[in-house]
């Protein structure tokens, strides 16, 4: 399985050079399911949460460029937030559907990342021509290859078009706005001088007012904040305490948890493609037919989408404070957290509420226990600075992962207890939602108990 | 002030309070060891940032040889001030008619000064970000080289020596004679990627990828005729977010080394020390056996041997902690000793500048300190004072603990008498109702007692300010020394390129020994204190540039000889 993996990972970063002899159905959403995360860590100026809006419409581009071609299976347009209808395949005509869907995949990919570098766009130029050559020579019928990428594409076309009025479109050229004019209460946000950005404006601070692919992922109400109060032994000053003490005593294991999932946007594919290749994992070892690795990319997609939305309409409400804020005011002048402060405020994590998000739509999709072996950041380069190795990650379930996923930012000095808490229960409620989508169709035969 | 500045100030106090010492507490006014002249001089100037938290500095340089130090100030967003020094601390504004008024046109941040073209009046080298005139969508633009014609006015030469076709967005700027040729060399310090001319497509992909780390320029001057970036030909390979670089010789070998700032060192390429290998063109990484290396943000140094073993120390400002690099020997590590010598103190810093303010013989510290824009906090400077090797925090009482946002720093003897004065940058407030003004300061010094020696220095065959090279005193039993400021020091700015002793009681110098870039030494003895030396450099062959060939020479002859002898001895042994 590793070794399989590891090929995958290798065809995709030499840009197709060696094309394999076959494809399966299957092989072709997992190239592509590796090219999303690929260009999503290759593009510059890429941050977590246009990324995760990325994936969203990428996992349902795969799903929907597919789901017709599978009975049980329906589309979500009439599910999804604002659309009017996504097109349908010409009856009577075939269609090959792994074509479809590569199609549409390299179509969305471009539409999506127009700002990937051009040695970026030519690696998946270069899968999909692959890929189409490979069928037509298998098919040996022209006419079925063009209709096929055609319909891909167009699929493409309508989710790109739709996704315009969202807020976030070419939203990495907004990354920072320098107009807008944070909230002054106390305990506000301060930028980081322990900081991941050179900027020091907040990012995205209007990413909260996007629309949700889930109109009931707008709905989830307003969660709790702590009320501030610096007494030593209240309850905000000791979730702070909390971190400095972590800070203080990391174990080796723990400063590797930190590092793991930091998942810088400059450097990796961000938090929310951690989560994407997560989903990689989970079907390469259980390797179901193609419509599942579809409803699966489609599924962490649309949950990792709206938890950035979600919580960053959050974060920029409550507008709170980091460790680093706080802790040198108070308790030690000298302190400063593990890693590095990213460039927006505190509550909720945006870690816990993606992570979380996605182990509910995992685990529903492939149960629990499942044991996995993330490998991620196995191969860097070691962390120099906090001289620490990547190594690969056990779990045992997703769960476990995306409790992992959000300790590592209280471990890392950057998340109190409870930004961790209340992103993880945000989370589970907006991968409760994206389950309950109508993914198959109420057909009478199957519901019906004899 | 409005109420929402007021209750932000107050909010931050928390803050301001435990660390820096409340603003309340303002510095005595009485006979503080400096005091705030910026009234009295005419001098009336503040940084304006054109996005963000950069800029701005300054260059001192005597732009018409009077002998009285005259200073450039780059102003971002504001028009650049040309400050004629026109003696008793007051300065004349002499931008206007002077051939500079073209920085106008951009948002301009680093400057320095040097003889590019040996004609005895020093030029200047403006760096820019971007154009203030019809700015691009990716903000970047040529910098600005002006030639000093000697009567109050500077031509572009800019198109002429090479540079027009640099599109950067540029930070410092430092000369050194990297090559010994007498011609000084420039290194430019890029933050964000740089470009080969004018971008004329701009599509998502170009501004996506524009806020990546940069190369640097280093810029070899061909004859006093133009330059050439010969960044790659030097061996040189990093990118970073450059905050530029000093020329110092670290290694005592005679030749310019280069202290590369980088920002975000934690994250993108760390500081650097890069050795120069002349007489080859080649530059060796020394980082991490040094320990300069630094994963910080490094944002400025200043340069002085404080604890007087023969080798320069460096004090790197950064954002929180500063770093004080102290030498251990030749070949050993630095070690970043700031706490052991209770220099550990928060702030955000910029300019800094390590001599001898009060002329005791030891060298002060000053760090200007500054929030980043657009959201600032009050933080006053550092003045940390050198009392026979224990260094004791005076920032409140030195008088020089302002709260601009201070940026550049730098020190030159504005009123010619015999001490050292300083000059600092401050930024505009982009957001209103900052609680102080924050403004540029000129602060005259009061605080020197003992005696003094300045020394001018006037190369023939090295730099003709002597750049690089360095002025050694023996002084009653204790060697004290200098280099002479190329720019890039204290944060994008360029101190007096006159070496300036404080001496104490002495009365007179047992030798004064300068070293030229090169290699070349000569000594001075029995020179008088409190007077400004001009030593002229004497002609005669540069010894590094001979003593590498002989050596070549002998190993050659040698690996030559065992050849000769190993073939002899198998030729014989074939026989048998």
């Amino acid at each position: 399985m590793k070794r399989f993996v590891l090929l995958a990972l290798v065809l995709v970063s030499v840009g197709g050079c060696k094309p394999p002899v076959t494809y399966t159905d299957k092989e072709v959403a997992a190239v592509w399911g590796d090219m999303a995360l690929h260009v999503s860590k290759a593009t510059p100026s890429n941050s977590p949460t246009y990324a995760a809006r990325a994936f969203g419409y990428i996992g349902l581009t795969m799903y929907e460029s597919v789901v017709h071609g599978f009975p049980e299976y329906q589309s979500l347009e009439d599910a999804l937030n604002g659309v009017d209808s996504f097109p349908v395949p010409e009856t009577g005509k075939t269609y090959h559907w792994p074509l479809c869907l590569s199609a549409g995949q390299a179509a969305i990919i471009k539409y999506l990342y127009p700002q990937a570098q051009e040695s970026t766009v030519r690696q998946v130029d270069s899968l999909e021509r692959e890929v189409n050559d490979f069928f037509l020579e298998k098919l040996q019928d022209t006419a079925l290859v063009r209709r096929s990428v055609a319909y891909g594409q167009a699929v493409a076309g309508a989710i790109f078009a739709w996704s315009q009025t969202d807020g976030g479109h070419r939203g990495y050229l907004r990354n920072f706005d320098k107009t807008y004019v944070p909230p002054v209460h106390p305990g506000g946000w301060q930028p980081a001088l322990y900081s991941q950005s050179f900027s020091h404006d907040p990012l995205h601070p209007h990413w909260g007012s996007n629309r949700t692919f889930l109109a009931a992922n707008a709905a989830i109400p307003k969660p709790d904040f702590i009320p501030r109060d610096t007494t030593p032994g209240s309850p905000y000053y000791e979730q702070f305490r909390l971190v400095y003490e972590k800070g203080n005593t990391l174990t080796e294991e723990e400063k590797q948890m930190a590092v793991w999932w930091g998942d810088d946007p400059g450097e990796t594919f961000t938090p929310g493609g951690h989560s994407y290749y997560l989903a990689t994992l989970a079907l390469r070892k259980t390797q179901p037919e193609m419509i599942r690795w579809a409803e699966t990319f489609a599924r962490v997609g649309l949950s990792i989408s709206d938890a950035f939305v979600v919580c960053w309409k959050w974060k920029y409400h409550f507008f709170t404070e980091r460790p680093n804020t706080f802790i040198p005011k108070y308790i030690d002048v000298e302190w400063e957290s593990f890693w590095p402060d990213p460039p927006f405020p505190a509550f909720p994590s945006g870690h816990a509420i993606q992570s979380a998000a996605a182990a509910t739509v995992l685990t529903d999709l492939f149960g629990e226990p499942f044991s996995f072996t993330d490998y991620a950041h196995v191969g860097r380069p070691p962390d120099g600075l906090r001289n620490v190795t990547f190594k690969a990650r056990n779990f045992t379930s997703f769960w476990q992962a995306a409790e992992e996923t959000a300790n590592s930012r209280f471990y890392g000095g950057i998340h109190l207890p409870h930004d961790n808490a209340v992103g993880q229960s945000l989370g589970v409620q907006i991968g409760q939602h994206v389950n309950a989508l109508p993914w198959r169709k109420p057909s009478s035969s199957v519901s019906i108990a004899p | 002030m409005n109420l929402s500045t007021l209750q932000r100030f107050l909010l931050f106090a928390g803050l301001v309070l435990k660390v820096f010492v409340s603003i309340a507490q303002i510095p005595p006014a009485g006979n503080a060891p400096f005091v705030d002249v910026t009234d009295s001089s005419g001098i009336q100037h503040q940084f304006k940032v054109y996005e963000g938290m950069f800029g701005g500095g300054i260059c001192v340089f005597d732009m018409d040889n009077d002998g009285l130090e005259d200073v450039y100030l780059t102003s971002g967003m504001n028009d650049d001030q040309l400050y004629r020094n026109l003696g008793n601390g007051k300065f004349q504004l002499a931008f206007e008619g002077s051939g500079l008024e073209l920085t106008r046109k951009y948002v301009t941040l680093g400057v320095a000064g040097a003889d590019v073209n040996r004609d005895g009046w020093v030029d200047l080298f403006v760096t820019t970000l971007t154009s203030r005139v019809n700015p691009p969508d990716i903000p970047r633009a040529r910098n600005l080289l002006f030639l000093n014609q000697g009567n109050g006015k500077f031509v572009d030469a800019t198109e002429a020596y090479g540079l027009a076709d640099l599109y950067s967005f540029s930070t410092g700027i430092s000369f050194g004679d990297v090559n010994a040729d007498g011609w000084p060399d420039a290194y430019v310090g890029n933050y964000f990627l740089a470009y080969e001319g004018e971008l004329t497509y701009i599509s998502d992909a170009t501004i996506a990828g524009s806020n990546q780390t940069a190369k640097g320029y280093l810029l070899i001057n061909e004859g006093g005729q133009r330059f050439r970036d010969a960044f790659q030909e030097y061996g040189l390979q990093h990118r970073g977010f450059g905050f530029g670089a000093l020329f110092t010789d670290y290694d005592n070998d005679g030749d310019p080394d280069l202290l590369v700032n980088h920002d975000f060192g934690y994250k993108a390429f760390p500081s650097l020390l890069l050795e120069n290998r002349f007489p080859r063109k080649r530059f060796r990484d020394v980082s991490v056996a040094t320990g300069f290396d630094l994963k910080i943000n490094a944002m400025g140094a200043a340069i002085g041997d404080l604890n007087e073993d023969g080798y320069f120390d460096y004090l790197v400002t950064n954002i929180k902690f500063n770093r004080m690099m102290m030498s251990q020997g030749k070949g050993k590590p630095y070690v970043n000793q700031a706490k052991e010598l209770g220099m550990k103190t928060l702030a955000i810093s910029w300019g800094a500048n390590m001599v001898d303010f009060d002329h005791d013989g030891y060298l002060e510290v000053f760090v200007s300190n500054g929030d980043l824009n657009p959201y600032c906090t009050p933080m006053g400077n550092f003045y940390f004072e050198n009392d026979k090797g224990k260094i004791v925090d005076r920032s409140v009482e030195s008088g020089l603990k302002d709260y601009g946002i201070g940026r550049g720093s730098v020190v030159f003897d504005m009123d010619n008498d015999g001490d050292l004065d300083l000059l600092v940058v401050n930024q505009e407030s982009v957001r209103p109702g900052y609680p102080v003004p924050s403004i540029t300061r000129l602060y005259r010094n009061d605080a020197a007692k003992g005696a003094w020696l300045k020394v001018r220095l006037k190369g023939s065959e090295a730099e003709s300010h002597g750049m690089g090279s360095r002025v050694i005193l023996s002084v009653n039993g204790r060697r004290m020394m200098r280099e002479i400021d190329g720019g890039g020091s204290s944060h994008l700015s360029q101190n007096s390129t006159l070496a300036h002793f404080g001496l104490g009681n002495a009365t007179a110098v047992d030798s004064l020994i300068v070293v030229w870039t090169g290699g070349k030494k000569q000594v001075l003895v029995n020179v008088q204190v409190n007077q400004l030396v001009e030593v002229g450099e004497a002609k005669g062959d540069n010894p590094v540039s001979i003593w590498p060939m002989v050596v070549a020479a002998l190993f050659v002859a040698g690996f030559g000889w065992l050849i000769w002898r190993r073939r002899k001895r198998a030729s014989v042994g074939s026989i048998d």
